[in-house]
């Protein structure tokens, strides 16, 4: 959405909008971080409709509490740690329902035209793997090496210390090399 | 083909950080219910913490009598408020929550007829959150008008209202119509 003078309007233009009762500046902010959250969420959660229903909850959550959004010009980062958290509760909820992890999902989502059949394979391959880590493992390295947060920022988000994270991190990905040389060594 | 000259990490979040696209349809969803969260916190003869005297442009005829001077009845009978069920009295006044955004302001207060314009110390100091500034206050079922009081000297019209037709004190002042329904 452009601002009177034409320019892309920021975050914080836009948040002060909303705040102000136009409400459909929302939808900007919405469009802005849809599809950028919607792949943590997706790698996260492992099927679109948990997904879907994780970035709509995040939304409609952020919108309710945007008058207490410290910094407006960072309401990216504010309501990426309201997903994080969604997709924690998310998370906690599929498991107690189901203790399989569904991957096809993701890898259909993700599966394009131009994607030849061997890479929508190993792309199958890695979200499979993925599916094999604890949740807190999965957490740690999609923020760090996915979404190339810093160990600060990460503990920020997640309220864990920097330390338990780069372990979480290191096993993670020692992890996921180990599943994916089985894959491939099979 | 994976490219096993480059390390098993690097190759997956390769794979990972390919965009995730969503259906436009999911803004549409998402906004569905951002309105009507923002239809719930506008209850009925108040305007809700998006901006004060809203509520007119959803009532033209109201906005229209302003126009041209005309002062409008607007209660009758039993007033509803905020809370479902909770039916209240015609003089009960009903909380309205104003916001200006002024982040160049170091202060702004509300002043109007309902609160004597300010006089006697009246005026209702608003609180900033990050250039936002907001206060609260009950009023009455009615026509009022209002204004910002900027930096103590500064007077503004609300820029999301309509501007009152005769400006009390020589300023700009804007109009609010805090509306009641009948039972």
């Amino acid at each position: 959405m452009q601002g009177p003078d034409g320019m892309e309007s920021s975050d914080a233009a836009l948040v002060a909008r909303v705040l102000h009762g136009e409400v459909n500046a929302y939808g900007a902010l919405v469009s802005r971080y849809r599809d950028k959250y919607a792949r943590y969420a997706v790698h996260m959660l492992g099927n679109r409709e948990d997904a879907e229903e994780a970035l709509q909850d995040a939304f409609t959550r952020a919108y309710r509490s945007l008058a207490r959004c410290e910094d407006p010009e960072r309401f990216g980062a504010w309501l990426f740690r309201i997903l994080v958290n969604r997709c924690r509760t998310s998370g906690a909820r599929r498991v107690r329902r189901s203790q399989t992890f569904v991957h096809d999902e993701t890898a259909l989502l993700n599966a394009s035209q131009e994607h030849p059949a061997e890479q929508t394979m190993w792309r199958e391959e890695i979200e499979r793997a993925l599916g094999e880590l604890s949740a807190d493992q999965r957490e740690a390295f999609l923020l760090k090496y996915v979404e190339e947060l810093g160990y600060d920022e990460m503990a920020e988000i997640t309220g864990v210390g920097v330390s338990a994270l780069k372990m979480r991190v290191m096993r993670a990905c020692d992890r996921l090399r180990i599943l994916l040389r089985e894959v491939h060594s099979a | 083909m994976p490219d096993w000259g480059r390390t098993t990490l690097e190759l997956i979040v390769q794979e990972l950080q390919r965009p995730v696209r969503v259906d436009e349809s999911f803004d549409r969803r998402v906004m569905v219910r951002v309105r009507r969260l923002y239809a719930e916190r506008r209850p009925r003869g108040a305007a809700g913490w998006m901006g004060a005297a809203v509520n007119l442009t959803r009532r033209p005829a109201y906005a229209a009598a302003l126009a041209a001077g005309v002062v409008a009845v607007v209660t009758v009978g039993m007033l509803r408020s905020s809370h479902p069920g909770a039916a209240v009295g015609a003089e009960s006044p009903i909380p309205v929550q104003f916001v200006l955004v002024a982040p160049e302001a170091r202060s702004v207060a509300v002043v109007g007829d309902f609160n004597n314009w300010g006089l006697g110390d009246t005026a209702l100091v608003a609180e900033n959150h990050n250039g936002v500034w907001s206060v609260s206050a009950p009023v009455k079922a009615g026509v009022h008008r209002y204004a910002f009081l900027v930096n103590g000297k500064q007077w503004v019209a609300d820029p999301t209202a309509p501007r009152a037709a005769s400006d009390d004190f020589g300023q700009p002042s804007s109009a609010l119509v805090v509306e009641g329904t009948v039972e």
